[in-house]
């Protein structure tokens, strides 16, 4: 019993679906953390960014304090690049839209249509969009100090970008390593599916090795009570079957050592009387015996290459000639194979049949007789019957299945096969499959 | 034949044992290993025992003989038909092995071909001089001519046949041929020797002087 079977792909498994829960819940967690870092972040990025943007126009608002007028008086507009990157722009404007005096990357107009005071977002230009910050730089003068917004949103985005990442990266390696945990969770189940595999209850001592987690005692304990109650039973069954065997096979042999001495005794006119009685209580034995041999069979299949010739000369049934097509070897338990054939032989004869003619071809057996064999209605309910594996009861005993045809194909089932009756003109046939019948090639 | 029947179940025991005297043997009959136990002082030609009995196992009793150096065929006559068992029951040391229910005409047979091969013989047919010997057609010949024998008369021929050759003592001749009953007449075995040699001819059977008899040693059959 393997365990990656095709049965076992196709169910579902408690460590994909484990693992795939565990990693949708790390995508989702990570998810999760990054949006509420996002809106955190940017709204503490914002007030830090205004926060700056205030401070900065504080300070230049102090410095142009100091020494405005001469600045002005200066006549530049704009004051010169500085050799670093800008982070803030600002402007005096004022009064009226004037720029009096503003830094190299500001532009020439004022932000602000309106002087402004406090913050305010200046969008008029779609291609440069500011925050703004305007301070009152004495009388109807504005001082406004400016943050491009595509730079406040490239600090955002750096800040949250970094931290969704962060929170990702752990997420998926927590996925990882609880995966991983799964797998070392889960096999002990493993390692109890290669016990069970071992595991041979029917063999004597047989014990089943203690399980590895609280979880699969409740299991581990099943299936040990199941397969102490399944050694018992058989236990049980084949000491009946010993019981049964000993009980039925000694007064058969004393049936038949009586009426053998009776026939000796007895006057002329009785003995063929007698005798009949004796044939019928040797396939009273037959019948027994193949019986017996059947029920045990359940354990044990003997199976190797049979001769049917030399099978079939051993099970003589009076009044019939039984032609043997050679070569005729098959895989097969003998003592079943002979029980089974012999029955068949025996409805043969009293189906009227006093030849027949047996053929094997691959793993069946064919067994044409010139009897008066049954009309194809019948044929075909007492193949339904067979399929179905019961004996049909409302046409009951001889004109039913009989016991025969019954133990035939039980011996075939117990091959792995069964009993097939094809139609073929006159007398009967049935054919006895000793492995699954190919369908398209019925010998 | 002088046979030892050890099997309990009463209608396969009465009708063995009386088939088996119908077939001109004389037969024991025993229901208990105990009690075969005590009848197997005799000399008896073969044994057949049943396996599962009520006071033990036939299996047993015959290893313990087997043990004992008895050499007297045994034939297993049983219920059981597991492979192992027959061959359990053989290694046991049983001549043969025979499963019920069997026909008593297969046991007799058997009983014979067990029986020929202790004495030495494949063949059922003897050849003395000029008297021929059919063990298994229980016939016999002498220069061709058929001769008829009483029951009695081939039972004692055949007791010496099968230990052709060998001096068999009166007091053995007289259990293997009349069984518990040879106190009977005590003569009784003389006047069986005596007609056997007017049928057969005088130096068929001789007579070694407080010993026993013995039959000529066979030749092979033409």
């Amino acid at each position: 019993m393997s365990l990656p079977s095709a049965r076992s792909a196709a169910l579902p498994s408690i460590r994909r679906r484990l693992s795939r829960l565990l990693l949708a819940l790390s995508v989702a967690w990570g998810l999760a953390v990054s949006g509420v870092v996002w809106l955190a972040v940017s709204h503490e990025v914002d007030e830090l960014l205004d926060d700056t943007l205030r401070a900065s126009a504080d300070i230049l608002l102090g410095l142009l304090l100091v020494d405005s007028e001469s600045l002005l008086a200066s006549g530049r507009a704009a004051l010169p690049d500085p050799s670093h990157d800008e982070r803030f722009a600002w402007q005096l404007v004022g009064p009226g839209p004037r720029v009096l005096l503003r830094s190299s990357m500001a532009p020439a107009e004022p932000w602000l249509p309106q002087p402004t005071l406090g913050f305010a977002d200046a969008d008029a230009n779609a291609q440069q969009r500011w925050r703004v910050y305007g301070a009152r730089f004495g009388g109807e003068r504005v001082l406004y100090v400016a943050q491009s917004r595509a730079e406040r949103r490239e600090a955002l985005v750096e800040v949250s970008l970094s931290s969704v990442l962060a929170a990702l990266f752990v997420g998926l390696l927590t996925a990882a390593w609880l995966r991983a945990r799964v797998r070392r969770e889960l096999a002990p189940l493993t390692a109890l599916s290669s016990v069970l595999a071992r595991y041979e209850p029917l063999e004597p001592g047989a014990a089943l090795e203690p399980p590895q987690r609280e979880e699969l005692v409740p299991i581990h304990d099943a299936i040990d009570a199941l397969g102490r109650r399944l050694a018992s039973r058989l236990a049980s069954e084949r000491a009946f079957t010993a019981h049964a065997a000993h009980a039925l096979r000694t007064p058969l042999a004393g049936i038949d050592a009586q009426l053998a001495v009776a026939l000796r005794e007895c006057p002329a006119e009785l003995q063929p009387r007698l005798q009949r009685v004796r044939s019928a209580a040797g396939r009273l034995s037959r019948v027994v015996a193949a019986l017996l041999a059947l029920f045990r069979s359940g354990v044990e299949l003997n199976r190797q290459p049979v001769d049917l010739a030399g099978l079939l000369q051993r099970l003589p049934v009076e009044g019939l000639v039984v032609d043997v097509v050679a070569p005729a070897w098959i895989d097969a338990d003998p003592d079943l194979l002979a029980a089974a054939l012999l029955n068949l032989l025996d409805n043969a004869v009293r189906y009227g049949a006093g030849r027949v003619e047996v053929t094997v071809s691959g793993q069946a057996v064919r067994l044409h007789d010139d009897g008066r064999g049954v009309d194809g209605p019948r044929r075909q309910r007492m193949q339904a019957a067979l399929d179905r594996q019961v004996a049909d009861s409302a046409d009951g005993g001889a004109g039913g299945l009989g016991l025969g045809l019954m133990l035939a194909d039980l011996v075939a089932r117990a091959h792995g096969g069964r009993v097939v009756l094809p139609a073929a003109g006159p007398g009967f046939t049935v054919e006895l499959w000793l492995a699954a019948p190919d369908d398209n090639q019925t010998c | 034949m002088r046979l030892l029947l050890l099997e309990d179940d009463a209608i396969l025991g009465e009708g063995l044992r009386d088939f088996l005297r119908a077939d001109g043997h004389v037969v024991d009959w025993f229901t208990a290993v105990r009690d075969a136990a005590a009848a197997h002082g005799e000399p008896y030609d073969a044994l057949l025992v049943d396996w599962q009995l009520p006071d033990g196992s036939g299996l047993d009793w015959l290893r313990s003989l087997r043990q004992r150096g008895d050499n007297t065929p045994v034939l297993l006559l049983t219920a059981r038909d597991r492979l192992s068992d027959r061959i359990h029951g053989l290694d046991s040391g049983a001549d043969d092995y025979l499963v019920k229910p069997f026909e008593p005409e297969e046991l007799v047979a058997r009983i014979r071909a067990v029986r020929r091969r202790l004495s030495g013989a494949a063949s059922p047919r003897l050849r003395i001089g000029d008297v021929e010997l059919d063990l298994s057609a229980r016939a016999v010949s002498v220069g061709g001519a058929r001769v008829e024998l009483t029951a009695r008369e081939w039972a004692l021929l055949e007791a010496l046949a099968l230990r052709a050759g060998r001096i068999v003592s009166k007091a053995d001749l007289d259990r293997l041929v009349l069984g518990f009953h040879a106190e009977v007449s005590s003569n009784a075995l003389e006047v069986h020797v005596s007609s056997l040699r007017r049928k057969l001819g005088r130096e068929l059977i001789e007579t070694v002087r407080g010993l026993g008899y013995r039959l000529l040693p066979a030749e092979p059959p033409p």
